[in-house]
């Protein structure tokens, strides 16, 4: 018996490698397949979403604290990359004259909105359009996944924002192995056209976690409440991402914000932002824009 | 023998076996590349000497806070020692490169290491090895365990030794494990660093700091050395502040005309509640405007 099962255990075990061995080439394909069929499936932003953004969060001010939850003084504009001309229109600041006019909106703007402390709605507005509404100074963001900036519309506060999840066009590629061309074109030229797909392939996102929003058309403000001016020229570039933190179970939602201004700034400015979810809209307190408060 | 009459024990070795064998050898959810070198860009804060603001500090946090004197970093042992990796992660503008290392022959990733030019290098296992008992040594890298969250790196950790969480002397402690979250997106690496110091905080500390990708970035050596006329304060002397006796109580907040209580941080301040509360409290008169203009 103990010779029958080890002559059996060998052919099993043989049977086994030489299955798993025919079987792998087989799962590898099919997961390659179900891959591509997944980057392919006809999906809405919203259906296709690799993270969920919406409900309520509230702003925890744990960095630049005093350029946030104050009002900074005239001409306080350490950290931010100004050009000479950025400070020569940051040190004319004037208060008064933005109480005066109908400006009190410039601390607002896009560049701003998520540094600025308050509270957050997230929600889909449609299956195409995410929408952020904050409290602070009661402004709405309008994130884009179909279509892109009109070029004839009078620029805003909060701009238009095209959206997408990860890269657009982020290219997976996934060839086993070779490193020849995939189709006969290349990556350009997926290999699901040919009659014998190799087991190679090439997909375009989405398959990354963070939402990336590009925004432009927005009307001039300020990166800080203190007059710190950012033009018409400047793009927005933000990066979104949830996480749970593991000591608390805390939901958050981190911002990476970017912002460039050929005008302003001699580089990029990027700052962060976190928030916390909460579990419904306690606190929420919108305010009008007003220029000489923190929010 | 029919396959039926194997052992489960057998069965189930076999099955294990032909998984393995299937399962292909990197997630499906392929891990990013975060390798290479990283120019940093950090634009958060900038802290003048009693600016707490912001930090979830209890009370131990804020008394030791107090005792903290600038001219600590200046005594000959402390001018070359380097920052925790937990704060040169955040507040030294540091020059980064991450490295990894494979396994030849299953092509996983063992390790990674980040190097920064003012706290030189930590190791991210990633092959699941157990941390160190509780008694091994603590360094100012702290050991790290990682693993891949889709495409964020989130690595714990801890054995860190005492240190702080600014450059203005907010204390970390011993105790506390760091859990950090690297997110590449496209040319930009940010990373989240969250702090749990049962110590000093009553409630996790996050930042963030960001990297811009820099092929030809070529970090030099760490570049102290200590001066051959001897640090500024002589040796064998602790510069410090009895509890009570902080000089710079006060000082921020008069600078920047806010309560003194809301420069002593503590989680409450840190909501946008607080700006209302403040509007409450007392504030001093403010007798000088000195950082204006400061480059930063």
């Amino acid at each position: 018996m103990k010779m029958l099962d080890g002559h059996f255990r060998t052919k099993a075990a043989r049977i086994v490698l030489i299955a798993a061995a025919l079987l792998s080439p087989m799962f590898a394909a099919k997961l390659v397949a179900q891959t591509r069929s997944n980057a392919q499936a006809p999906a809405t932003p919203r259906a296709a979403a690799t993270a969920d953004f919406t409900g309520y969060w509230v702003s925890v001010v744990t960095e630049d604290w005093r350029w946030r939850m104050t009002v900074p003084d005239k001409s306080d504009y350490v950290n931010v990359p100004l050009n000479a001309e950025g400070r020569r229109v940051a040190d004319a600041w004037d208060l008064a004259k933005d109480q005066a006019s109908a400006d009190q909106c410039k601390g607002y703007g896009a560049p701003a909105t998520m540094n600025i402390p308050g509270r957050l709605h997230i929600y889909w507005q449609d299956d195409n359009t995410l929408r952020i509404d904050a409290d602070s100074g009661t402004q709405t963001r309008l994130l884009h996944f179909a279509g892109s900036a009109p070029q004839n519309e009078a620029p805003t506060w909060q701009g238009y924002s095209v959206a997408t999840w990860g890269e657009p066009n982020e290219v997976i590629d996934q060839r086993v192995g070779g490193g020849g061309p995939v189709g006969q074109g290349g990556p350009e030229h997926p290999e699901q056209d040919l009659p014998n797909p190799p087991q190679a392939s090439v997909t375009r996102g989405p398959r990354s976690s963070y939402l990336k929003a590009v925004t432009t058309h927005m009307r001039p403000g300020y990166l800080r409440k203190n007059g710190v001016p950012f033009s018409a020229d400047a793009t927005v570039e933000e990066y979104m991402v949830r996480f749970s933190d593991p000591y608390r179970n805390d939901n958050w939602l981190m911002v990476t914000t970017v912002v460039t201004d050929p005008q302003y700034l001699i580089e990029p400015f990027i700052t962060h932002s976190h928030f916390k979810k909460i579990p419904e809209n306690s606190g929420w307190d919108p305010t009008p824009c007003r220029a000489d408060q923190p929010r | 023998m029919r396959f039926s009459n194997i052992n489960w024990k057998m069965k189930s070795l076999w099955f294990s076996l032909l998984l393995l064998v299937m399962l292909p050898s990197r997630s499906a959810w392929a891990q990013v590349d975060i390798g290479g070198e990283w120019s940093p860009r950090i634009y958060n804060d900038a802290r003048d000497i009693g600016d707490l603001t912001g930090i979830p500090l209890n009370e131990a946090g804020r008394m030791r806070a107090e005792t903290f004197s600038p001219e600590q970093v200046d005594l000959p042992e402390n001018v070359c020692r380097p920052h925790a990796f937990d704060l040169g992660l955040r507040v030294a503008p540091d020059a980064m490169y991450i490295s990894q290392d494979v396994d030849p022959l299953t092509r996983k990733i063992v390790a990674y290491h980040l190097h920064l030019t003012w706290s030189g290098d930590q190791t991210i296992w990633m092959d699941g090895r157990p941390e160190p008992p509780d008694y091994a040594l603590s360094d100012w890298s702290g050991f790290a365990t990682g693993k891949w969250e889709g495409d964020t790196l989130v690595y714990m950790t801890n054995h860190l030794n005492e240190g702080f969480l600014t450059r203005t002397g907010a204390p970390r402690s011993g105790k506390a494990t760091v859990t950090t979250r690297i997110n590449r997106f496209g040319n930009y690496l940010t990373i989240t660093i969250i702090v749990n110091d049962p110590a000093y905080l009553t409630e996790p500390y996050i930042r963030e700091a960001s990297w811009v990708y820099a092929p030809k970035q070529v970090i030099p050596p760490f570049p102290c050395e200590l001066p051959a006329e001897g640090s500024l304060v002589p040796a064998f002397t602790v510069p410090s502040n009895m509890p009570g006796k902080y000089p710079y109580l006060n000082d921020f907040a008069v600078e920047y005309g806010i309560p003194p209580e809301a420069a002593l941080g503590g989680a409450e301040t840190t909501y946008p509640e607080y700006i209302k509360k403040m509007k409450t409290m007392k504030t001093a008169p403010r007798t000088t405007t000195k950082h204006i203009g400061r480059s930063g």
